[in-house]
């Protein structure tokens, strides 16, 4: 094994790069978690609307109506003071307003006019609240109409409760990134940067001057040379895959192991691993000569910085255009984002959400396969 | 110990190897003299597989010579033209990779990775980068890569090319130290001073041929030239240039920037005679040189240009 054992010592003197790419990494992958925050992800409630009520009625039915909504809401009781109240909505000290009027129950309920509110237009408050309104007079309209009155319709609807949201969060995500799911978006650039450098060199170095003839004349066969390397190729990726893993593992310890996606961030990182590997090796066979440093440095600052600008890495894809979202289907990278994005949003992955994810790693084994059938032609054709 | 018949090598129009025919025997340092472009890392290439050709057989120890015969390439070290060692690593794990290439015994190669790096005087660069060495010491390095495993056969090729005096006499007196310890040499150069100094036979290759062979002496005995008296005289008339190119013995003269160059067949009193002639002409002249012939000789008398043109 001493070609292996080579490809190892010439990879260990990469060792200073690496640790360079791991700090940049963990430095951004901080960063933007102290950015994002982690409010959206434990304080999720109902939202909680400020709605002034103008009681002219003062009936028994327009405070049960008052109560029905304070449940959720910040009920105010206020003044006709049109002027105030309008300024209020514009600063958006209130959101809705609402009017009771005079004989409330005969008007709104026996007659069924409506009752006369301000909203915020287009806001999804006002649509909240309007929904909360027309089902309370929905319901009052029923006892109305089964012959009940005034204080008997107050009375039904005495325990009539607001609409409670059950949310069904398997993952504990409340449907948001959690800090795992950011860490996992960003390894494509640190597998992308790291092997590609690192490789590139270690391929460089076994390509320099006359090395190649001194390697040909020895007494190990060309096979077993390329396996050895292959195999040294390998062991660095997965090396490189462990301390990324421990790495989230050590950032987030009993999060991601109870967050019911582990198995498959770690699937998909694998996957982009050895993409990453496969492209690394191409690079590394394109680059040579006494600039391969400069070369080397040009075309991994491309494949990564654009790769990971394209898929997803730096940029969620929900905010990318379709026309740059539809060629960044054809990129290893975009698969890996669009699995870790589904595995993050939904935590346990199960039905349609598993082929789709399941989908987006068979697609980067494609993009594995194709590379290393275009090296290998590549090899063959510089050879010959 | 290596038979090459016939070998013909082409790059298209241009024929590298012509025809060549080499013979080396075991124990010898055998040498490759030939100037650029004679095809003598060609050559070389062939004899190690590592370039295929268009006719002829190679034979090394006694078996056909391919790219897939490990038997015969585990017996073989080669110096290379240019410095082939990886600068990530030190001497030390320079010399032990190349050796591991070979030897797969840790043991055996840790003695004979110690006996290589005293063998060419690195010992106090061992822990040292290539690219922390001179051009002397890195040759060194390059020919410590290739000699490590104790091999029955060595290809040097051009090992001294750019490399101070200091140094060059040292790797010379290493090369013949190897061929005392047992190792046939193969050295390929276009310094005939070197050729000269270490090999005990000689071919001589021009355009992808072997245009002669034999031992330094053998190869001067084939040519005219037994002397080259060189004077510096001044004014020389064409009539005294004829005169000298008529004396006994004499049969080239050449007049250039007041130097007289005078080349004699093998007899004795040459430089007498000259001399003499001159004082009776009562021609001033200055430092006078009396040298044997070299194989810069032979070249040029057999192709009829320098072996530097």
């Amino acid at each position: 094994m001493t070609v292996y054992k080579g490809y190892l010592k010439v990879m260990k003197k990469n060792i200073g790069l690496i640790l360079m790419y791991l700090a940049i990494f963990t430095g951004v992958t901080v960063m933007f978690q102290v950015l994002s925050g982690n409010d959206s992800i434990t304080n999720y409630r109902a939202e909680s609307v400020k709605i002034a009520v103008i009681d002219d009625d003062g009936g028994s039915l327009a405070v049960e109506l008052k109560n029905y909504l304070g449940q959720c809401h910040q009920v105010t009781v206020t003044e006709n003071d049109r002027a105030r109240l309008q300024e209020d909505l514009f600063y958006r000290n209130i959101e809705y307003i609402i009017r009771i009027p005079e004989h409330f129950f005969e008007t709104c309920i026996a007659e069924g006019q409506k009752l006369e509110v301000t909203k915020v237009t287009g806001s999804y408050t006002a649509f909240y609240v309007d929904q909360q309104l027309n089902s309370f007079l929905n319901d009052a309209r029923v006892y109305y109409t089964a012959g009940f009155t005034q204080e008997e319709t107050a009375a039904a609807l005495h325990g009539l409760k607001s609409i409670q949201v059950e949310l069904l969060d398997t993952g504990g995500t409340v449907g948001e990134m959690p800090a795992y799911g950011f860490y996992f978006r960003y390894l494509p650039y640190l597998f992308l940067s790291v092997l590609c450098y690192v490789m590139g060199n270690v391929l460089a170095a076994f390509r320099r001057g006359d090395l190649p003839k001194r390697m040909s004349a020895s007494a190990i066969s060309a096979r077993r040379q390329s396996l050895e390397g292959l195999l040294a190729a390998a062991t660095m990726a997965v090396i490189l895959w462990a301390v990324s893993i421990l790495g989230a593992f050590a950032f987030y310890g009993k999060r991601l192991v109870e967050c019911g996606g582990l198995p498959y961030y770690l699937l998909n990182s694998f996957m982009m691993v050895l993409t990453a590997l496969a492209i690394s090796y191409l690079v590394g066979m394109l680059v040579r000569g006494k600039s391969a440093a400069n070369t080397l440095s040009g075309i991994v600052n491309v494949l990564s910085l654009g790769m990971c600008s394209l898929c997803g890495v730096f940029v969620p894809l929900e905010m990318m255009s379709k026309g740059v979202k539809t060629a960044a289907h054809f990129l290893p990278v975009y698969w890996y984002e669009v699995v870790n994005n589904l595995v993050a949003e939904f935590g346990n992955v199960t039905g349609e959400i598993r082929q789709t994810v399941l989908q987006g790693l068979g697609l980067q084994l494609a993009f594995v396969v194709a590379l290393v059938c275009i090296t290998l032609t590549i090899s063959k054709w510089k050879k010959v | 110990m290596v038979e090459i018949k016939n070998l013909v090598k082409r790059y298209g129009n241009l024929v590298a190897l012509d025809h060549l025919n080499l013979q080396v025997q075991e124990g010898e340092i055998f040498g490759l003299l030939g100037p650029n472009g004679s095809g003598k890392t060609t050559a070389i290439n062939c004899m190690l597989a590592l370039l295929a050709f268009d006719r002829g057989d190679i034979h090394i120890f006694g078996e056909e010579m391919s790219p897939d015969n490990y038997h015969v390439k585990k017996q073989i070290g080669i110096v290379l033209q240019n410095v082939a060692v990886f600068d990530e690593l030190t001497v030390y794990e320079n010399i032990d990779y190349f050796c591991g290439l070979y030897v797969k015994d840790k043991e055996q190669r840790k003695r004979l990775v110690e006996e290589a790096v005293a063998f060419v005087g690195l010992e106090d660069f061992q822990k040292k980068r290539p690219g922390k060495l001179s051009g002397g010491l890195l040759r060194r390095l390059n020919i410590a890569c290739g000699i490590a495993h104790k091999p029955r056969l060595i290809i040097m090729d051009e090992p001294t090319v750019a490399v101070d005096p200091q140094s060059r006499n040292k790797i010379l007196e290493g090369i013949q130290e190897l061929n005392r310890q047992g190792s046939t040499i193969i050295y390929t150069s276009h310094y005939m001073e070197e050729v000269e100094q270490i090999c005990t036979r000689i071919a001589i290759l021009d355009h992808g041929r072997s245009i002669a062979v034999g031992t330094k002496e053998e190869l001067k005995m084939m040519i005219k030239t037994g002397e080259t008296i060189t004077i510096e005289a001044v004014a020389l008339t064409e009539e005294q240039i004829q005169m000298i190119q008529g004396l006994p013995h004499v049969f080239a003269v050449e007049y250039e920037e007041q130097i007289l160059t005078v080349r004699c067949t093998k007899a004795k009193h040459n430089l007498i005679r000259i001399l003499n002639y001159l004082q009776e002409q009562e021609i001033l002249f200055g430092r006078v040189f009396s040298e044997l012939p070299t194989l810069n000789d032979v070249f040029l008398e057999i192709t009829g240009k320098q072996l530097r043109d």
